[in-house]
Order: structure tokens, then C-alpha cells, then sequence
């Protein structure tokens, strides 16, 4: 299966370098087509590494194992999502001046942030996911900064600033854990996971803890953990929404994906309970700071990107309850995440193109005037929430029960508690725009179908991992759970 | 070789001091002028003008009393007296070397310069007074810095006799490059900088009326009195060099017992050690603008707040130090405390040209440190790869690159601020003491043989770097910010980790220059769509 491992890094790379020279037409065939074949390879590598086992491919430099198979899951399924809907997205668009400079740059940018997403759950070593990480960062920044209207410039500087900044807090944990290794591994030795799990007797405890709590610090700038969130509204809002659903969707996760990681390492020397403790701390206050925001939205966007903070904050405290059923409930989280924001966003984008307007109070009975994109953005809110036949619901459930299963009472109460509070300002918002009456200015009529595909089908994974967990996916979960918590060398 | 008794020696101490400073004075005025494309006085000028004032008559100002005539000859009695109590010559105490402390030392030169003040006031001369009072205002931290000084090297050596603490430092050679001893010596070196009247405090001997401090004060003296002040003031130079050198820096070379040829050794010594601080200051005085007066304050501060930052570190900080002296070692945390006081600067710096030309020599630095790390056997042979590499791309293609970029965009070059200068360097203090403090209690699990003293000073780095994004509301700053951050952790990286593969390191750098392509890109949208790079105008997304 070594094929499919340097394929599924191949693919956005070509993707990029043809659509980024040729014209929109062909580029926008080319991008759909090598994300469904990136989504198709996810799902095959996925099934591979099923079972525990672990793939290796280019002299060890790339490996994948069950636990970045979820990861490289939700990239495939949003990168699919998003390119069928970015086609719609730009239709219309075409006869606009300077839209063929411009679609080359979104073409080439596009695939290679996806590209760069991919790269993270397999990179076999932690410089090597340190530099993957910062790639998305860069590559992202210039995708919010695209449109180069004034809020698009302001949140790329802000983004690439702060990220930037947080990322080299990373690095020098990379540099501690690097540094701890050298007793056991010898100098000069390249950081491998396994290399630094079999070394685990050898590592300094306090530079592991000192390692991770960097980790969190300088990768939780990039998952949103509060208070290094303050770039994540304004970059979800300003970039044009497939790069959105891209950045809340798997983005986020990439970087949680390396915080796990660094977990991994904490748990196999002794230092569990306290990474589970580091965990728990900045899912709560993210918890609480993000639902207490997404109360007070007018932006449906900003709205949005508060609700993932929210749920990346349910995902570090399900890692962080410790529980089996919390930990798999949070790995499953981030695809049903994963696929129930990127609906939402995608819906956000396909009404704000029929709008014209990011206010919630700009937008009336949008069940009427976008017939499809409408419902499916209230559908998505209300599985962001939680409610039963999405698989948010699932997930989340797991989490609190797993929660109440490790006896952190106090973290599944406030879980609860928060969860509820958001569920009501997502559906209030959502629901006011939804379902109004509409005020007769906007006409009728879905934008373009394309939009509503990629739309579909996220709402259909939302549902169908509502409806049933597949044997193969939670085999998969269960294994993941396994190795986070007890890491093969 | 004879043998010179105790009070030949401790004659010899004032003497040579009283004889050298002038030569001193003349040494840096020529040296000076030659940098600068002037031909120069010869270095004798100063003993000619000495000569020339002794043999003129004195002309007293109408108020003048005898405070005004004593002032002259007790201030140099005061700062003759001086070289009785530090080890100018010998590394044994002399008879009277015991009679004060260092800080009887710097009373005694502080009374020498008060009773120029009285002088001036007793003047009635509004040129005089101004000048006095200039000089009291801005020296007002001068006296804390010292007593801080004193008190990080009386911490290390439990004593604060100046022959003491030389003996201490000899027997102990690694206390020299202490992160907290060497931040003593930046503290006072910009001391020595204030107190003999140098760029960027004063221009040495203007009689230019806007900076004139210390020439104001003597504007109203002639003839024998004007002479023992200029003497006096050469001497208070050379005693500040002495104790820079002799009891801070370089301990080294002194006599130790009282034959003849070790004495004439020491004194050839001490003119060379002089001579190496002069050049120093030569190089200062040539490459930086006098600051404005108001602006003053902010130098006298800096090195204030860095004695302040040796002393808690000293006291809080790791116990990482490297239990005898290597000159990798030395180098290493030479470089950590170059970079972060680098970082200082620019903080300091209101011109995006001068902030990058900090970075660039900070970069120079790293790589230097990556060379001596291979050279030290750490890490092998990759190490020089890396070194070239760093110097190419952070020490000639970043900084001119983004010059280049900035110019083209015809950016304002000056740095706005949300907060004064003084403030933010009292925050990169507080940032650099919560490193130190935060990595006190850590076991690090490391080679013993790495340079470890320098870490907490790299993590220090990299907070500043914070701060220097965070203060300075302004895309290039904030970009130069990202690029010492990363410069940090480099040395830090070095330090720690001189082993990390070759192939990751390259990737590392590559995905920093791809950051700062990206960082450019958006550095020209902001330029030509908002037409500013000030980034505190970036303020429509909130809540």
C-alpha cells in the first residue's frame, strides 16, 4: 500500500502545479478530480492501516497510522466537499475582470493547502510535522488575504502573525523533546515517533511535560484554544467560504492532530494524567469563552467560527477525559465536526453569494428564496448542536458518557451546560434566518447546483455516521484510541 | 629582578593612572578621527592642552567663591584617589587597597563629579547650570546601576573588595560568561558609555549648546583649574576602563607579585586593555547618532533594567551552568545574550533600517555559534553546512531582501509605538526573568557537555521577540519579529539539540523563508490596498 501513501501526496501537488498555469475551466476539473481521487486514497489508506498496522513509504520518511488516518479522513472528505462547491461558487463569475489571474491563484492555492493538510497525519517525525503545520499556516494566510478587500488583508496579517508566532513556541517544544531524546537515541538522530515511543525509558520528565505544555501553547494557537483564538473569527469570516469549511474543518484538526502527538509522548513516559489534566484546562476555557461569543453574533460567519472553537474544545476534553469511549467519541468528533461544519460553512457561503451580506439580520427566510442551501444551513446548525440523527450527536454523547465513566464530573457537567448554551445561540441565529418570512429583495433560486452538491454531500455523512457507525470506522477509532493511549514503538 | 616593596607598587598604581589617562583620551580622539577619514590630532594633544592651561592665567566669573576654585583640584584629588583602592596593577591587595569597597570607589567619583556640580552652581553661569543639571537628571539611574552590579558580582563572590572579586573570577574563569555576569557587563559597559561623556549620551567634547552636558559644566573654568578637570576627567575614564576590564571582564594579567617585570607587564597590559575598550567605543561612536536629550533617559534606563535582570536571574535563574570554562561554552553564551540584547535594540529602535540591520548581524551571530558548535565536535560536520546557509539566507537575503522590498514600496521607515521605549524594555526584562525563572526547576536530561547556561537565555529571545510583534504596530517590525523569533530558537536549538539532522534543519529554514515570502507578499497588498503598513489601523474586525 506504499503506492497509495506517496500517491495521496502526489495528487494535490499536481493538482496545483496543472491548475495553478492552465484556465479556470480545466483547473476546476482538475482540482474535483484529484479530490475525489485524495478522497478515495484517504478511504483506502484508511481501510489499510485498519487492524493496527502501519504504513511506511519513502525510506520512513511518511508513515500513517490508524490514529492519522482519521485526520487524513476529514481532510479528503472536506477537500472533495469543497472543491465540487467552490465551482459553484465562482459561476457567474467568470466574465469578471481579472477573474482569470484570480482563479489560477485559487486554483494553485487551494490544492496546495489541501496538499499541505495531507502532509501533517503523515509526516513520520516531529520536525517533519513542525514544518508541515507551518506550511498550512503560510499557504492559508494567503488564502484568506485573496479577495484583498480590507478585512481579508487585516485577518491574513493577523492570522500569519499570530500563527506564526505561536508555531515558533512549537518549535522549541520540537527542540525540548529533540533535546530529551539525545541521551537515549544518541546526538545526531532524525525524531521519528516510534524512535522517540521505544526511547520513552530514556526522556526527562520534566522536558517532556515542558515539551508539551509548549505544544499546547504554540499548536493550540492554530487549534483556537482561548486565549490564542483571537485570529481564528477574523480568518474564518474574511476568506472566501470553501477556504473556511478548509480551515475549521480540517485545519484545526491538523494542528489538534499534532497535539496528540506530542500526547502520545507524555503518555508513554508516565505523564498522563497530567497532559489529560493540561487538556481539560483549555477545553474548558475555550468551552466556555466560545459559547458565551456565539451568543452575541451578528456575523454568521464569525458566528460559525466561534462554534469551532467550541468543538475543538469538546475534542481536547474528550482526549482529555481518558475514558475509551470519550477518546474514541473525540476522534470521531473531529470527522463528524469535520463534515457538519463544513456544511455549515459551505451553507453560509452559498447564502451570503445569494445575500450578498454576512449580518444575520441581512438575511430573511432563507428556506424560500434558497430552496436547497437554506434548510441544508439550518440542518447543519442544528447537527453542529448536537441534536440526535447527526452524527455530532453520536460523538459528543460518547464524549460526555465517557466523561462521567472517568468521573470528571465537573468537566461533563460543564460540557453539557456550554454545549446547550451554544446549541441555543446557533439555532437562534440560524433559525432566524432560516425561517423568517422573506422580505421580497432577493430573488428566488439556487446559485448553482454545484453548491448544493458539495453541500450534499457533506450533509449525507453527517447523517449516515448519525444513522450508523460503519464496522470499518470504529474499528479504526477503537484502534486510534488504542495507540494514543498506549503507543507502539 | 628586584622586588618593588608594597608602597612602591601602590605608587606606581596612582601614577601610572594619572600618567596614562591623557594618552588614553588622545589614543581614542585619533583613532576616532582616522575611522572617520580626518587626519586627527596627535595622541600627545591632550598632555599639550593640559601644558598649555597650567601656564595660563585664571579668569573667575563675577559670583564665584571659593567653592568654584576648590572644585577643580578636589575633584581630581577624588578620582586620584580611586586607583589606591582597585587593582590597577596587582591582582594582591595592596596596603591601602583595603580601605573601601567598590562602592567607596564610587562615591569617591561620584563626589568627585558633585563637586563640579557645586562649582557650577556657585558659577551663577546659566550654561554651566544647565549643564549640571542635565547631568544630574540623566545620572540619576547611574548610582542604582552600579549598586546593582555590584551586587550580582558581590552575589557570586560574597565580597565586594575589588581584589576580591578579581580573585574570585581568576580562581573561577566560568563566572565570566554567566548570563547574569555578562549581562553586568553590557549593564555597565553602557555605564562607562554615560559616565565619559560618549555617543550615544554626548558628543564627546561639543560645545554645541542643545547636547551639551558635560562641556557645559566646565565652560566657565580656565586655566590651571580647567586643566585638573580635563586631567581629571581622563582619569575618571581610565579608572572606569580599569574596572571594566580588570575586576569585570578581563581579570587577567596582572601582577602578582611586586618584581619589576611582571609590574612593567602589567602596565603594558593595562594601556592594551584600554586601548581594546577604546576601540570598542570608537566603533560606537562612529556607527550611532547622538540621541536626543529627552531620549537620553531611555539608555540610562536600558542598562538600569539590565543590572536589575542579572540580579533576579542570578538569584532565580537556572542552575544549568557548566561546571568549568570551554571556550564553546563561552561562545555559546556570548552569543545566546548578543542575540537577545540585539533583540533590546530593537525594541529600541524606531527605524526599520536599523531593525534589520540588528537582525542581520544577529543571524551573523547565529551562524558563528553554529560554526564553533562544529568546531566544538558537537553535532559534526553538517553544522558548517547549516552555518553558510544561515548566513546567506537570514544574513544577506532576508534583510536585503525585505530592504529592498520596503524601499520599492516607498514605506514610512519610521516604527510607531503603543507604548514608550522605557515600558517596553521593562517588559522584555519581565519576560526575560520569567524564562529564567520558569526554567529554574526543570531537569533537562541532556548531554552535560552542551552549553546549557545559554538556554533560558534563547527562550528569553524568543519572548522578546513577543514583544516586539506585539509593541510595534507595524508589518515590517512584526515581521522582523517573526524572523528573530526564529533566530531564538535557533540558538536555542544549537545549544540543545546541535545533533538535529541536517535535512530537517534546511526544512526548518525552508519553511521560513517560504513565511517570509508570504509575509512580504502581504506586507505589498497592505502597502498598495490600504496604502499603510501600520498595523494598529487594522482594527474593523473585533468581537
Amino acid at each position: 500500500m506504499d503506492w497509495a501513501l506517496i500517491a495521496v501526496v502526489a495528487v494535490p501537488v499536481a493538482a496545483a502545479a496543472v491548475s495553478a498555469v492552465s484556465g479556470w475551466r480545466v483547473g476546476r476539473a482538475v482540482t474535483l478530480a484529484c479530490a475525489l481521487i485524495t478522497l478515495a486514497l484517504a478511504l483506502v489508506l484508511a481501510l489499510a492501516v485498519d487492524g493496527g498496522r502501519t504504513l511506511h513509504a519513502a525510506h520512513g520518511w511518511m508513515r500513517l497510522d490508524s490514529l492519522g488516518a482519521v485526520f487524513l479522513i476529514a481532510t479528503g472528505l472536506l477537500y472533495a466537499a469543497t472543491a465540487a462547491f467552490s465551482i459553484g461558487y465562482f459561476a457567474g463569475h467568470e466574465a469578471e475582470h481579472g477573474f482569470r489571474g484570480y482563479a489560477r491563484q485559487y486554483c494553485g492555492l487551494f490544492n496546495l493547502f489541501a496538499w499541505s493538510m495531507v502532509l501533517v497525519p503523515i509526516a513520520a517525525d516531529f520536525g517533519t510535522l513542525w514544518v508541515a503545520v507551518e506550511l498550512t499556516t503560510i499557504i492559508s494566510a494567503l488564502m484568506v488575504a485573496i479577495d484583498r478587500t480590507d478585512g481579508a488583508l487585516e485577518a491574513s496579517w493577523k492570522y500569519v502573525l499570530i500563527a506564526s508566532c505561536g508555531l515558533g513556541i512549537a518549535l522549541l517544544a520540537v527542540v525540548f523533546l529533540y533535546a530529551t531524546g539525545t541521551t537515549a537515541l544518541g546526538a545526531a538522530y532524525v525524531p521519528r515517533f516510534e524512535r522517540l515511543f521505544a526511547a520513552a525509558g530514556g526522556l526527562s520528565d520534566d522536558t517532556v511535560r515542558l515539551a508539551f505544555v509548549l505544544a499546547i501553547v504554540g499548536f493550540g494557537t492554530k487549534v483556537g484554544f482561548v486565549p490564542l483564538h483571537t485570529w481564528l473569527p477574523d480568518a474564518h469570516s474574511e476568506a472566501p467560504a470553501p477556504v473556511s469549511a478548509l480551515l475549521s474543518g480540517s485545519l484545526l484538526a491538523a494542528a489538534l492532530y499534532a497535539i496528540l502527538r506530542f500526547f502520545q509522548v507524555a503518555v508513554i513516559t508516565g505523564n498522563r494524567a497530567f497532559a489529560e489534566h493540561v487538556l481539560i484546562v483549555f477545553g474548558v476555557v475555550s468551552l466556555v469563552a466560545a459559547s458565551l461569543f456565539v451568543l452575541r453574533q451578528s456575523n454568521f460567519k464569525r458566528l460559525l467560527a466561534y462554534s469551532s472553537i467550541e468543538h475543538m474544545a469538546i475534542v481536547a476534553l474528550g482526549v482529555g477525559f481518558g475514558a475509551p469511549l470519550a477518546v474514541g467519541g473525540a476522534l470521531l468528533h473531529v470527522i463528524t465536526h469535520a463534515s457538519a461544519k463544513g456544511l455549515a460553512f459551505l451553507g453560509a457561503g452559498s447564502l451570503l453569494r445569494r445575500y450578498d451580506t454576512k449580518e444575520v439580520d441581512g438575511v430573511t427566510g432563507a428556506a424560500t428564496v434558497a430552496p436547497f442551501s437554506g434548510p441544508m444551513f439550518l440542518a447543519a446548525a442544528l447537527a453542529l448542536s448536537g441534536l440526535p440523527l447527526s452524527g455530532v450527536f453520536r460523538s459528543e454523547f460518547q464524549i460526555v458518557s465517557g466523561g462521567f465513566a472517568s468521573r470528571d464530573y465537573v468537566g461533563a457537567a460543564l460540557l453539557i451546560v456550554f454545549v446547550n448554551l451554544a446549541f441555543f445561540g446557533v439555532v437562534w441565529h440560524a433559525g432566524r434566518m432560516v425561517l423568517s418570512a422573506e422580505d421580497g429583495s432577493t430573488e428566488r433560486g439556487e446559485t448553482s447546483w454545484w453548491m448544493v452538491a458539495g453541500m450534499a454531500g457533506c450533509l449525507l455523512v453527517v447523517v449516515a455516521l448519525g444513522l450508523h457507525l460503519p464496522g470499518g470506522l470504529e474499528q479504526l477509532l477503537a484502534d486510534a484510541t488504542h495507540r494514543l493511549h498506549a503507543p507502539m514503538p | 629582578m628586584p622586588i618593588l616593596p608594597d608602597w612602591t607598587v601602590q605608587v606606581l598604581q596612582v601614577l601610572t593612572t594619572l600618567v596614562a589617562a591623557p594618552l588614553v583620551s588622545g589614543v581614542i580622539a585619533r583613532a576616532e578621527a582616522i575611522v572617520q577619514q580626518r587626519r586627527g590630532p596627535s595622541v600627545l594633544q591632550p598632555y599639550r592642552d593640559i601644558a598649555k592651561l597650567l601656564h595660563k592665567e585664571t579668569v573667575l566669573p563675577g559670583p564665584a567663591g571659593p567653592v568654584f576654585r576648590a572644585a577643580p583640584y578636589v575633584s581630581f584629588a577624588a578620582y586620584a584617589t580611586v586607583p589606591l583602592l582597585i587593582p590597577v596593577l596587582t591582582s594582591y591587595g595592596l596596603p591601602l587597597g583595603y580601605m573601601g569597597d567598590v562602592l567607596a570607589g564610587g562615591l569617591i567619583l561620584g563626589l568627585g563629579s558633585f563637586v563640579v556640580s557645586l562649582a557650577a552652581i556657585d558659577s551663577g553661569s546659566p550654561y554651566a547650570q544647565l549643564g549640571s543639571s542635565r547631568l544630574r537628571t540623566f545620572g540619576a539611574l547611574n548610582e542604582p546601576t552600579v549598586i546593582f552590579v555590584v551586587f550580582v558580582v558581590a552575589l557570586t563572590t560574597h565580597t565586594d573588595l575589588p581584589y576580591v572579586l578579581g580573585d574570585t573570577l581568576r580562581s573561577s574563569a566560568v563566572e565570566v560568561v554567566r548570563p547574569s555576569h555578562l549581562l553586568v557587563v553590557a549593564a555597565f559597559f553602557m555605564l562607562v558609555l554615560t559616565e565619559t561623556g560618549r555617543i550615544p549620551v554626548q558628543n564627546h567634547g561639543s560645545t554645541l549648546e542643545f547636547g551639551m552636558i558635560e562641556e557645559g559644566r566646565v565652560l566657565e573654568h580656565s586655566g590651571p583649574g580647567l586643566a585638573f578637570l580635563r586631567w581629571g576627567s581622563a582619569v575618571k575614564q581610565l579608572v572606569l576602563f580599569t574596572l571594566f576590564a580588570n575586576v569585570l571582564v578581563v581579570p587577567w594579567g596582572l601582577a602578582s607579585t611586586g618584581a619589576l617585570d611582571a609590574v612593567v607587564l602589567a602596565i603594558v597590559l593595562l594601556l592594551a586593555k584600554a586601548a581594546a575598550i577604546g576601540a570598542a567605543i570608537v566603533v560606537i561612536e562612529s556607527s550611532f547618532a547622538k540621541l536626543r536629550l529627552y531620549k537620553i533617559p531611555e539608555f540610562t534606563v536600558a542598562s538600569f533594567l539590565l543590572a536589575i535582570l542579572a540580579v533576579v536571574i542570578f538569584l532565580f535563574g537556572p542552575d544549568f551552568g557548566d561546571a568549568r570554562l570551554t571556550v564553546f561554552g563561552a561562545f555559546a553564551t556570548v552569543t545566546a545574550v548578543v542575540v537577545l540584547l540585539l533583540e533590546y535594540g530593537m525594541l529600541r529602535s524606531q527605524d526599520v533600517w536599523e531593525q534589520l540591520r540588528l537582525y542581520a548581524l544577529g543571524s551573523a551571530a547565529v551562524a558563528a555559534l553554529a560554526f564553533a558548535t562544529a568546531a566544538a565536535g558537537h553535532g559534526g560536520s553538517e553544522l558548517f553546512v547549516l552555518g553558510a546557509v544561515t548566513i546567506a539566507l537570514k544574513a544577506l537575503v532576508f534583510p536585503l531582501g525585505v530592504r529592498f522590498v520596503l524601499r520599492k514600496l516607498e514605506v514610512e521607515a519610521r516604527v510607531p509605538t503603543t507604548i514608550g521605549v522605557p515600558s517596553s524594555i521593562l517588559l522584555a526584562v519581565v519576560l526575560s526573568a520569567f524564562a529564567f525563572v520558569a526554567l529554574s526547576g526543570v531537569h533537562l536530561g541532556v548531554e552535560p557537555a552542551l552549553p546549557l547556561s545559554a538556554l533560558p537565555v534563547a527562550v528569553a529571545g524568543v519572548l522578546v521577540a513577543f514583544l516586539l510583534t506585539v509593541v510595534r504596530p507595524y508589518a515590517p517590525s512584526q515581521l522582523v519579529g517573526f524572523l528573530v523569533l526564529e533566530n531564538a530558537v535557533s540558538v536555542g536549538s544549537l545549544v540543545i539539540a546541535p545533533g538535529l539532522p541536517l535535512i530537517l534543519a534546511l526544512l526548518l529554514l525552508f519553511d521560513v523563508l517560504i513565511g517570509v515570502l508570504v509575509f512580504v507578499v502581504l506586507v505589498q497588498y497592505l502597502a498598495v490596498e490600504r496604502t499603510v503598513v501600520r498595523t494598529d489601523a487594522l482594527d474593523r474586525l473585533t468581537g
